[in-house]
C-alpha cells in the first residue's frame, strides 16, 4: 500500500546574527546553510494497518507526512502510495487520501461547518446519495449534529478536530494521514476520536498513518510503530517488539528503615549488572531500583533484597511504553 | 468537461460570497476610503483646470476629467485583486498546505473564491455609479452621451482587465516562495501600478514616447483601456488593437502563473508545524 524508500529532504535556512545589527547585515549579505530535515527514511505500510509514526519534536515527522501527502517534494528517495507518486500527479493522487493536520484546519473559517462539506462534496465529486449516507455515517461516529450549522471560527478545538476528521473522510479515502489529531484535546474528546479512527479503520480497511505525542493513541490504535529521530529511522516494529527489545526494564520499589539501604545491598557487585542495566533512586525511606530483567530475573532480585534488609512495602512494576519511549528519546537509540 | 469543472469551482464562488457577508463593516470602510481618495483627486484636478485656464488639456475637458476620475475609481474597484496578498500570506503561514491536499487547481480556487468575494459588491457599486456618471455627463454637456455598445465593451474589457490583474498578482504572490514576506514589495507594486495604469494621471498627459511605452505595458490594460473605451476615446482598429492587447496579456500572465507555480511548488517549505 505505502512504500517509502530512502526519503530525504533538505531545506535551505537563512541564518541571521542576533539583534538589529545582525538583521541589517543579513539584509545585505544573507547567509544560508543546508538543513537536513529527513535524511534516510524507509518503511512500508500494508493495507488496512494503523501505523503509529512517532519521534521527538523536530524529528522530521511532519516533513515526512508532507512529502507523503504531496505537499513537499523530496530531495531524493521515493514514496509510492496506492501505486502513485504523490508529487507527480498531485490532483489525482490527493483524491484517494484524507489528511488532517491537527495544528491547522482545512475547514472554511468563516462559513457554517455544513458549507465546507458541501464544497468538499463537489471537489471530490461525491454523488448526492452517497454524500447523504456518508454524512449520516460521519455524524453518527463523530457526533457533528450539534454544531454543524455554526461558523467554524466559533467551534471549540474538540469540535473543530472532529469536524476536520469528518472532512478528511468525506470521500472515503483509502489512506488517511493524521498529523497529531489529538493535540490539545481533553480526555473525553481524545477517547471519542480514537474510537472513531479505530471504527473507520475496521469498517473500511482504511490505511492510517498517525503521528502523535500522546502514547496512549499509539497503544490503543497502532498495530505497528515507526519511530524516527533526527531525520532517520530508529525503530520499526510492533508495540510488543518494542517492549521486548527495550522493555526488559522492571522497577522494584520498596520502603525500608535501614539507612543507606541501596549502597548496603550492592546489586552491581552481587549480580554483576553492566552499565545502563541498573539505576538506583532513593528518597527518604523509599528506594526505587530499575533493572534489566533479562540479566537478573525478578524473583532473584526480590529474594535477594528481602534477605538482605528489612522491607516494609514492596512492589514490582512493568515498564510502560512511556518509560521506554522516554529513554529512547533521551539517548537516541543504541 | 467545462460543466464538470464549473461544478467543482462554483462552490468557491458561493463560499466567497458568504465570506463577504461576514465582514460587511470592513467592506464599507474600504469603500469609504476609496471614495475619499476619489474626492481628493477631483479637487486636485479642479485646481489644475481653474489655474490652467484652458478648456481642454491633452484631450480632456474638466467635465470629462470628472468622468475619468469616477470611472477610474469604479474600474479599479471592479478589477481589484487580493491575489498577491492572499497567496503571499498562505505561503508565509503555511496554510497553503491545506489547499494542496485538495484535488483542485491552486490558482483556480483563488480565482473563483475572489469572484465570489467581488461579484455582489461590484454590482452594488457599478449600477448606481454608472447611472450617476451618465446623469452628470448629460447635465454637464447638455446632451445624452450614453452609448450602450461602449458600456458592453467596457464590461468585456473589465473582465479581461480583472483576469490580467488576477494572474499578475498570483505571479507576484509566488515571490513569497523566495522572499517569504511580501508586505513591502506589495506596497511598492501598488504605487508603481497606480502610476503605470493611469490611475493617478491619464496616460495622455505623459510625454509621447513614455505614453507609447506605458500603453503597451500590461498595466495600461488594467484600468486605462476600459475607461478610455467607456468614454468612447477608442474606436475601430484602435479599439480592436487595445482589446487584443488585453487578451494577449491575459494569456501571458495565465501561462506565466502556471509555469511559476510548477517551478516554485518544488521549492515550497511549509513554514510552521
Amino acid at each position: 500500500m505505502i512504500y517509502v524508500d530512502k526519503l530525504r529532504k533538505e531545506f535551505k535556512k537563512t541564518i541571521k546574527d542576533p539583534g538589529l545589527k545582525g538583521s541589517i547585515k543579513s539584509l545585505f549579505k544573507p547567509k544560508s546553510e543546508k538543513v537536513v530535515a529527513v535524511s534516510d527514511i524507509s518503511f512500508e505500510v500494508p493495507e488496512g494497518e494503523i501505523l503509529g509514526f512517532i519521534g521527538p519534536n523536530g524529528a522530521g515527522k511532519s516533513t515526512v507526512i508532507k512529502m507523503l501527502t504531496g505537499i513537499l517534494t523530496p530531495t531524493s528517495g521515493t514514496c509510492t502510495i496506492n501505486g502513485k507518486n504523490p508529487t507527480e500527479n498531485r490532483k489525482s493522487y490527493v483524491k484517494e487520501i484524507g489528511v488532517v493536520f491537527g495544528q491547522r484546519t482545512q475547514l472554511w473559517w468563516d462559513l457554517p461547518l455544513r458549507e465546507t462539506y458541501g464544497v468538499l462534496k463537489e471537489i471530490y465529486e461525491v454523488p448526492e446519495d452517497s454524500y447523504k449516507k456518508r454524512m449520516a455515517f460521519l455524524n453518527e461516529v463523530l457526533e457533528l449534529d450539534s454544531f454543524i450549522t455554526s461558523p467554524v471560527r466559533t467551534l471549540s478545538l474538540g469540535q473543530r478536530m472532529r469536524a476536520d476528521i469528518a472532512a478528511s473522510l468525506l470521500h472515503s479515502p483509502k489512506v488517511l494521514f493524521l498529523d497529531e489529531p489529538t493535540i490539545g484535546l481533553d480526555v473525553v474528546v481524545k477517547d471519542n476520536i480514537r474510537k472513531a479512527i479505530e471504527y473507520i479503520n475496521r469498517q473500511e480497511k482504511t490505511t492510517v498513518i498517525l503521528t502523535t505525542h500522546d502514547l496512549a493513541d499509539i497503544e490503543l490504535l497502532a498495530n505497528r510503530i515507526v519511530m524516527i529521530d533526527k531525520g532517520s529511522n530508529v525503530f520499526d516494529g510492533t508495540i510488543g517488539e518494542l517492549k521486548t527489545k527495550y522493555g526488559q526494564i522492571r522497577e522494584l520499589c520498596f520502603e525500608t528503615d535501614s539507612p543507606n539501604a541501596a549502597q548496603a545491598l550492592g546489586y552491581e557487585k552481587h549480580f554483576g549488572f553492566g552499565e545502563d542495566e541498573l539505576s538506583l533512586e532513593a528518597e527518604g525511606k523509599t528506594v526505587k531500583v530499575r533493572f534489566n530483567s533479562s540479566v537478573v530475573p525478578v524473583s532473584d532480585m526480590l529474594s535477594y533484597t528481602l534477605d538482605k534488609i528489612n522491607v516494609s512495602d514492596i512492589s514490582v512494576k512493568d515498564a510502560d511504553i512511556e518509560e521506554i519511549i522516554r529513554r529512547l528519546y533521551k539517548q537516541g537509540v543504541e | 468537461m467545462m460543466k464538470r469543472k464549473l461544478k467543482i469551482y462554483l462552490p468557491f464562488v458561493n463560499a466567497g460570497i458568504q465570506e463577504v457577508a461576514t465582514y460587511r463593516v470592513n467592506w464599507i470602510f474600504f469603500m469609504l476610503g476609496n471614495a475619499i481618495a476619489c474626492f481628493v483627486s477631483y479637487f486636485i484636478w479642479a485646481a489644475v483646470y481653474s489655474s490652467g485656464g484652458e478648456e481642454s488639456m491633452n484631450g480632456f475637458t474638466m467635465p470629462q476629467m470628472v468622468v475619468y476620475i469616477v470611472l477610474m475609481f469604479l474600474t479599479s474597484t471592479i478589477i481589484a485583486s487580493d491575489g498577491a496578498y492572499v497567496v503571499g500570506e498562505e505561503i508565509r503561514d503555511g496554510t497553503i498546505a491545506t489547499r494542496l491536499i485538495k484535488p483542485v487547481s491552486y490558482n483556480a480556487t483563488f480565482l473563483f473564491q475572489e469572484l465570489g468575494n467581488k461579484l455582489p459588491t461590484e454590482i452594488a457599486i457599478a449600477v448606481p455609479m454608472i447611472i450617476v456618471v451618465e446623469i452628470a455627463r448629460t447635465v454637464m454637456s447638455g446632451e445624452v452621451q450614453f452609448n450602450a455598445l461602449n458600456l458592453l465593451l467596457y464590461i468585456l474589457s473589465c473582465v479581461a482587465a480583472y483576469l490580467i490583474n488576477f494572474y499578475f498578482n498570483i505571479c507576484f504572490g509566488f515571490l513569497a516562495f523566495v522572499i517569504k514576506y511580501l508586505w513591502g514589495a506589495n506596497m511598492m507594486k501598488n504605487c508603481i501600478i497606480g502610476f503605470l495604469s493611469g490611475t493617478v494621471i491619464p496616460l495622455s498627459f505623459l510625454p509621447d514616447a513614455l505614453e507609447r511605452v506605458f500603453l503597451f505595458l500590461p498595466f495600461a490594460s488594467l484600468n486605462y483601456t476600459p475607461v478610455m473605451i467607456y468614454m468612447g476615446k477608442y474606436s475601430g482598429a484602435e479599439l480592436c488593437y487595445y482589446l487584443g492587447l488585453q487578451v494577449f496579456w491575459v494569456l501571458f500572465f495565465f501561462g506565466l502563473s502556471k509555469g511559476l507555480w510548477k517551478a516554485s511548488v518544488k521549492r515550497l517549505t511549509v513554514q510552521g508545524g
